[in-house]
C-alpha cells in the first residue's frame, strides 16, 4: 500500500459519491486476500503486494465513476477479475485500488437469431453455458481454469483455449465489449462500432489492442460473445508411445491431417509421463515402456466426429501409438477443463511428498523447434532441481493453438515449495524464468502464448522480444494513460513517463 | 531442422525419473540441499495461542493457498450470492496461512468466518479433494478449518453476538431457540409425537433435530408413523439434548461437547444400540464430530432416515400408493449430498411415489446449490441466508414445478419463505413418503402454514431472524 | 453415475464406527502406489512421513470422493457434448479396414 492516512480519507470519500459503502471495502483481510493470485510468491513478501483497498462496483457507469476519481487523485486501479492468472495481472505492485468486477455477472442480452450473448465481464464460462445449455448453446472458451476464470480476465490476459483449434481463443470469441479507458471515459470497441459485428475493415482494428493489456489501458465491463450450438458429439482418444520421437511425429500429423471437427492434440513429453506416474491413477499401472503420449479431441455432429476420428485413428496407428482405452482416453480428457495441479504432486528428489505451488512456464512455439525448446527448458530446471527440492519438473505439454498445427503453446510445469522459497530461492527462480523466455526468443517463439509476460524475469525480455513494437506500447500507455493510473508498474511500461518511479 | 537428440547424460537429475521408485539411483537422495531445511520457522519454546493454533493447521490451509485454483467460488453459496472474495472459501484458508506470518489476527478475521454454511461444496469441488484427496488420505478441510478459526475465536474472546446469544439460550435450555421469544424446553421437545404412542429408550430410539421437534413438528410425525406403518420398532430418548452440532459450527466447543456427552449417556442409559436420524445436521454431528470426542468407545450405530426407507420401499415393507399430483424437483441437501455422498436413495423413495412429475436436478450440478440455512449463518446474517434461499428457489422455478422436496428441516424454512413469491411449496420428503403412503401426518410444517389445524404447537412463530432480544 | 457410499458396507446402511475405521488391507501396485478400496489408488504411505502427514480418513470419505470423481467427470461431458464417441468402436473398424487391405476414405495426410 501506499497512500498514507489523509489521502485515503480523501479517497474513500469521493469514492462514496458512485458507490455504496458497502462497495467499497479498506479491512486488512480485504485488502490481503486480494493480493493473492495462483503463481507462487515468497510468502514473507505477501505485503508488498497490498491494494490500499477494493471495490465492488456492479456497473459501468460505476466503474468509469471509480476510474475517474482515481485519475482525478492519480491513485493507482489494479482491475481483477477471477484473479486465476499465471503472470500476476491482478497483483497490485504499487498499492491503490483494487477494482473487483466480480458482481457484474449477468447476462444481459441473450440474441438467439444471430448467435451472440452480451454479458457483465464478471461472469464464468462455466456457469454461462449452464445457462446456454437450456438453449442448446455453447460458448467455448476453455481454459484449464474453465470453472473458476471469468470472462472479465480472459479479456484482459487475451486467454488462450483448449479446444482452440476448432472454435478460436477468446479474441475470436469476444466479438466488442463496452471499455473503461484510463481517464474513466467509456468506449466501445470490437470490429468497427458494431456489437455484434465478426469482421470489419473501418478504422484501425483496436479490438487487439484493448484485449491481453493486463490491465494498463483499462477495464473491460460488458462483452459480446458468439456462440456455437452445443456439440452433438465428442471423442478424445488417448495414445501411448514407447518413444518422444513417435509421439511427436504422431502430433504433428494429426494437426496437419485439416480434419475439421478437429478441437486440438496435446503431446505429453517423457518427464510428463514420469510424472504422472507418481499419483495419477490412469498412468500408474502403464507399463514402464509407455515414455509419451498423444491425445486429441473433436468436436461436433456424431457423424462428422466419428469420419474425422476415424481418419485420426488411421494416422496414429502409422505413428506406432497404442490407444489407451475408453476409461482413460474419457476420464483424462474431461479432467482437463479444470487441470490445476495440486500441492501433493511436489516431491523431493528422494521421493517424499511435499505440498508446492503449481507454476506454468509457457511460450508460443512452432512445431520444428518443440524438441529443441523442451531439451532446453528440463536442462534449466534440472540445474535448479540438482541445487535443492524446492523445485521439482512436472513435465511438459505442448498443445496445438491453431488448426493447422504451425505453432503450439508449450509449457513446463514447475513445483515450487513455496513455504521454502526465501530470498535466494526466488533469485534464482527468477533468473530461470528469464532463461526460460530467452529459449523461446532464441527459436523464433513468443514468451507466452496464453499466461501473458509481466512477471519478474520474463517481462525483462519483453522489449527484445516485441523490438520497436515495444516503443509503440510505451507511446500508446503515455497516450490512453497520462497519468499512469492503470496497473502501474506491469510490463515495465513505467519507463513511458521519462523513466520517472512512482 | 526438428532436433529429435534426447539421449546422452548420465547424470540422473537430467533424466526424466519418478521420485521414490526403489530403483532410482541412490544419488538421487544424497544430493546436498541449497535451500530446503528442516524449520523453515524455529518452534518457539513458549507458543502463543495463535501459533499453537496456525501450528495445527497450517498444513491444511497451506495445501489451498499455494495452489490459489480458486475452483471452489462459482460452487460456494455464499460466493455466488455476495462476488466478495474476503467471503470466499480461499480466504479462509489464506487468513490462516496470514495469521500464521504474523500479518493478520483473529480479531482482523473473526467476522468473516461468518459468512459460510458449512455446506463443503467447496472443500469437494477441490481439486486438492476431488482428484487426490483419496490417493493421499489428505483433502481439503475448509468446513475444518471454518469451525477451527471460529472456535480460536469464542476463545480469543471475539464473540459474535448473535451466535453467542443463541449459544447461550441453548445451552440454558438444551435446546436452540428456534421460536425465538417462544422458549423451548426439555418439557416439550416430544410434544410433536402426541397421540402417537411411541415408548421410551428402547435398542433403537429416534433422534428429532430442534427444529423438526420444535418448529417443522410434520416431520417427525411423519417418520415416526412411516415406521410404526412398516412394524419398524423404535423409541424416543429418555432425556434429548440439541445434538450439540450447531454450537460445534459457531464455535462453542466446550458447549458442543457437554451436550454430546449428555446424549451419549443418556442413550447408555436406555440401552440403545441404534440412533436413527432424519435431520442431516445431526447426521454429521453423529458421524464426524461424536467419533472426533470419544473415539474408539463411540460404539453406537447411525442410521439415516431416509437410507432406512428407500431400503424398506426395496424390500417390499413399505409400498407408497396414494397417488400425489405435483411437478416436484429435489433438493439435495449439502450435508447429504456434498459432505456424505447421498443422493441416490431419496431419488428412489421419489420414483417410488406415484403421481409425481419428477424434474430432476443431477447431484453434480446441485454441488452450487444451498438453502443457506446451515453453520449458524441465518442466525448472525439472516438476510444472506435469504439471499441464498432466493437463489435455490429461482433455479426451481426454472423448471416450472409447483414443489421443491428437500430432506433437510432446516432447509425447509428458509426455502419455504422464498418461495412463497414464487408460488413453490417447499415440501419434505418424509411428509410425501407419508403422504402417498395413506397417512394423515398431522404436526406444524411452521410458519407457511400457521392456520393449519393439526398443528400441535401453538407457540407464535417467527422467523430466526426477526427473534427480539 | 456410480454407487453411493454404503457400497463400502456391502449394502448395509449406517455408520459403524469401527467399520469406518479399517480400510481395506492394501496391495501394492508399484514401487510408489498401493490399491486399497476397488478401483481407489493411494500413495505409498512411506513417501507421507517426513514433510506432510496423512490425515484420518474413515472409509466412506475415500469412497465418497472417488464416486464424486467418476460423477463429475461424466458430468464434464455432459457439460461440453451430448454424447461420447467411444475410441475402441473406432480402433476396430479401422483394424477391420486395414485387414481388408488399403483403400477407405483417401490419403491420411502423414
Amino acid at each position: 500500500m501506499t497512500l498514507v492516512a489523509e489521502r485515503l480519507d480523501e479517497l474513500v470519500t469521493a469514492l462514496r459519491t458512485v458507490l455504496r459503502d458497502e462497495q467499497i471495502l479498506t479491512s486488512k483481510p480485504d485488502r490481503y486476500n486480494r493480493a493473492r493470485v495462483p503463481a507462487p510468491f515468497p510468502v514473507h513478501r505477501w505485503s508488498e503486494r497490498l491494494p490500499d483497498l477494493a471495490v465492488l462496483p456492479t456497473s459501468t457507469e460505476e466503474v468509469a465513476g471509480v476510474v475517474r476519481i482515481a485519475n482525478e487523485l492519480r491513485v493507482p486501479v489494479v482491475p481483477s477479475d477471477g484473479g486465476t492468472g499465471l503472470t500476476d495481472g491482478a497483483v497490485p505492485l504499487h498499492g491503490g485500488i483494487v477494482l473487483d468486477v466480480k458482481r457484474m455477472n449477468q447476462i444481459k442480452e441473450l440474441d438467439l437469431e444471430n448467435r451472440t450473448v452480451t454479458v457483465g465481464t464478471g461472469i464464468n464460462m462455466l456457469k454461462l453455458n449452464e445457462e446456454l445449455a437450456r438453449h442448446g448453446l455453447f460458448y467455448p472458451d476453455d481454459p484449464a481454469s474453465y470453472p473458476c476464470s471469468l470472462v472479465g480476465g480472459r479479456i484482459g490476459t487475451s486467454g488462450w483455449s483448449l479446444i482452440g483449434a476448432r472454435y478460436g481463443h477468446t479474441r475470436d470469441l469476444v466479438l466488442s465489449f463496452d471499455h473503461v479507458l484510463p481517464t474513466g471515459e467509456v468506449m466501445h470497441v470490437g470490429d468497427g462500432i458494431g456489437r455484434k459485428i465478426s469482421k470489419s475493415s473501418s478504422g484501425y482494428q483496436l479490438k487487439h489492442l484493448f484485449m491481453g493489456h493486463q490491465g494498463t489501458l483499462g477495464v473491460a465491463t460488458e462483452a459480446t460473445l458468439k456462440l456455437y450450438p452445443k456439440p452433438e458429439a465428442e471423442l478424445s482418444p488417448f495414445w501411448a508411445f514407447d518413444n518422444y520421437d513417435d509421439a511427436y511425429r504422431c502430433v504433428g500429423a494429426l494437426a496437419r491431417a485439416g480434419v475439421a471437427t478437429f478441437a486440438g492434440a496435446v503431446l505429453f513429453d517423457e518427464w510428463k509421463v514420469a510424472y504422472l506416474r507418481r499419483d495419477d491413477e490412469a498412468y500408474i499401472p502403464q507399463p514402464a515402456d509407455v515414455r509419451a503420449l498423444v491425445c486429441a479431441v473433436l468436436y461436433g455432429y456424431e457423424d462428422e466426429v466419428r469420419v474425422g476420428g476415424k481418419r485420426l485413428f488411421r494416422i496414429a496407428k502409422e505413428h506406432g501409438a497404442r490407444y489407451l482405452g475408453d476409461e482413460i482416453s474419457e476420464g483424462d480428457w474431461a479432467a482437463r477443463h479444470d487441470r490445476y495441479a495440486t500441492p501433493l504432486h511436489g516431491r523431493t528428489k528422494a521421493g517424499q511428498v511435499v505440498p508446492m505451488s503449481w507454476h506454468c512456464e509457457d511460450a508460443a512455439v512452432n512445431y520444428t523447434n518443440l524438441p529443441a525448446v523442451s531439451k532446453a527448458w528440463h536442462e534449466i530446471v534440472a540445474d535448479l532441481r540438482r541445487r535443492t527440492d524446492v523445485f521439482d519438473d512436472w513435465g511438459m505439454f505442448a498443445y496445438t493453438s491453431a488448426d493447422t498445427g504451425v505453432d503450439y503453446l508449450t509449457e513446463i510445469d514447475v513445483g515450487i515449495w513455496e513455504q521454502q522459497l526465501d530470498d535466494r530461492a526466488w533469485e534464482m527462480w527468477v533468473k530461470a524464468k528469464r532463461d526460460i523466455a530467452a529459449v523461446a526468443i532464441a527459436h523464433q517463439g513468443s514468451i507466452s502464448a496464453c499466461h501473458g509476460s509481466c512477471r519478474e524475469g520474463e517481462v525483462d525480455l519483453v522489449p527484445e522480444e516485441l523490438g520497436r513494437g515495444y516503443g509503440v506500447m510505451l507511446d500508446l500507455k503515455r497516450t490512453l494513460d497520462p497519468n499512469n493510473i492503470m496497473n502501474p508498474g506491469k510490463y515495465l511500461l513505467d519507463q513511458a513517463y521519462d523513466g520517472s518511479q512512482r | 531442422m526438428t532436433q529429435l537428440d534426447r539421449q546422452g547424460t548420465s547424470d540422473p537429475v537430467a533424466v526424466p525419473f519418478t521420485p521414490g521408485m526403489r530403483d532410482n539411483p541412490e544419488e538421487l537422495a544424497l544430493i546436498p540441499d541449497e535451500i530446503a531445511r528442516e524449520h523453515v520457522v524455529p518452534p518457539s519454546d513458549d507458543p502463543t495461542p495463535t501459533e499453537q493454533f496456525t501450528e495445527q493447521w497450517r498444513n491444511a490451509s497451506y495445501n489451498c493457498f499455494s495452489s490459489g485454483h480458486k475452483f471452489c467460488r462459482e460452487v460456494c453459496p455464499v460466493t455466488q450470492v455476495t462476488r466478495n472474495e474476503s467471503w470466499t472459501p480461499t480466504a479462509f484458508h489464506a487468513n490462516v496461512v496470514a495469521m500464521d506470518k504474523g500479518e493478520l489476527t483473529i480479531e482482523d478475521v473473526a467476522a468473516d468466518y461468518v459468512n459460510c454454511t458449512q455446506c463443503g461444496a467447496c472443500e469437494l469441488r477441490c481439486p486438492n479433494s476431488l482428484f487426490t484427496g483419496d490417493f493421499y488420505r489428505f483433502r481439503t478441510r475448509t468446513v475444518d478449518v471454518v469451525k477451527a478459526v471460529r472456535a480460536f475465536a469464542v476463545d480469543s474472546g471475539v464473540h459474535q453476538p448473535q451466535w453467542r446469544t443463541w449459544n447461550a439460550r441453548t445451552d440454558e435450555r438444551t435446546h436452540e431457540p428456534v421460536l425465538g421469544d417462544t422458549p423451548v424446553s426439555q418439557d416439550h421437545v416430544r410434544d410433536w409425537s402426541e397421540g402417537l404412542d411411541i415408548p421410551i429408550g428402547g435398542e433403537t430410539v429416534l433422534f428429532v433435530d430442534c427444529e423438526a421437534a420444535f418448529y417443522r413438528t410434520s416431520v417427525p410425525r411423519a417418520v415416526a408413523q412411516v415406521l410404526q406403518l412398516a412394524g419398524y420398532e423404535f423409541g424416543l430418548m429418555g432425556e434429548q439434548w440439541c445434538c450439540g452440532g450447531p454450537a460445534a459450527e459457531m464455535g462453542y466447543v466446550d458447549q458442543a461437547k457437554r451436550f454430546a456427552q449428555h446424549n451419549l449417556d443418556n442413550w447408555r442409559s436406555t440401552g440403545t444400540r441404534r440412533v436413527l436420524v432424519l435431520d442431516p445436521h445431526d447426521y454429521i454431528s453423529f458421524t464426524e464430530d461424536y467419533p472426533k470426542y470419544f473415539g474408539d468407545d463411540y460404539d453406537i450405530e447411525v442410521v439415516l432416515v431416509v437410507e432406512l426407507f428407500a431400503q424398506l420401499i426395496r424390500e417390499g415393507r413399505l409400498t407408497p400408493s396414494v397417488p400425489i399430483e405435483r411437478s416436484i424437483t429435489y433438493h439435495d441437501p449439502c450435508r447429504l449430498n456434498k459432505r456424505k455422498g447421498i443422493w441416490k436413495e431419496p431419488r428412489e423413495i421419489l420414483r417410488a411415489i406415484p403421481g409425481l412429475d419428477f424434474k430432476d436436478v443431477d447431484r453434480v450440478t446441485q454441488w452450487s446449490y444451498c438453502s443457506g440455512g446451515g453453520g449458524g449463518l441465518p442466525v448472525e446474517k439472516p438476510d444472506l441466508t435469504a439471499a441464498i434461499s432466493a437463489n435455490r428457489i429461482q433455479k426451481a422455478s426454472a423448471l416450472e414445478v409447483d414443489t421443491l422436496v428437500s430432506a433437510c428441516p432446516w432447509s425447509e424454512r428458509p426455502l419455504g419463505e422464498a418461495g412463497r413469491s414464487e408460488s413453490i411449496d417447499v415440501v419434505d420428503i418424509h411428509e410425501l413418503l407419508a403422504e402417498s403412503l395413506g397417512i394423515v401426518v398431522g404436526g406444524s410444517r411452521g410458519g407457511a402454514d400457521g392456520a393449519d389445524p393439526s398443528r400441535v404447537e401453538t407457540a407464535n412463530d417467527e422467523p430466526v431472524g426477526k427473534r427480539g432480544e | 453415475m456410480s454407487d453411493s457410499p454404503n457400497s463400502a458396507t456391502n449394502g448395509r446402511i449406517g455408520y459403524r464406527y469401527a467399520e469406518q475405521m479399517t480400510p481395506p488391507e492394501p496391495e501394492r501396485v508399484t514401487d510408489v502406489a498401493i490399491t486399497t478400496h476397488p478401483h481407489v489408488f493411494e500413495v505409498d504411505p512411506r513417501l507421507m512421513e517426513r514433510w506432510v502427514l496423512q490425515q484420518q480418513f474413515p472409509n466412506w470419505d475415500s469412497l465418497r470422493i472417488m464416486n464424486s470423481r467418476a460423477d463429475h467427470l461424466a458430468w464434464m461431458h455432459r457439460h461440453f457434448a451430448y454424447s461420447v464417441v467411444t475410441g475402441s468402436e473406432l480402433l476396430a473398424e479401422v483394424e477391420a479396414e486395414s485387414s481388408s487391405g488399403p483403400g477407405g476414405e483417401g490419403p491420411t495426410g502423414v
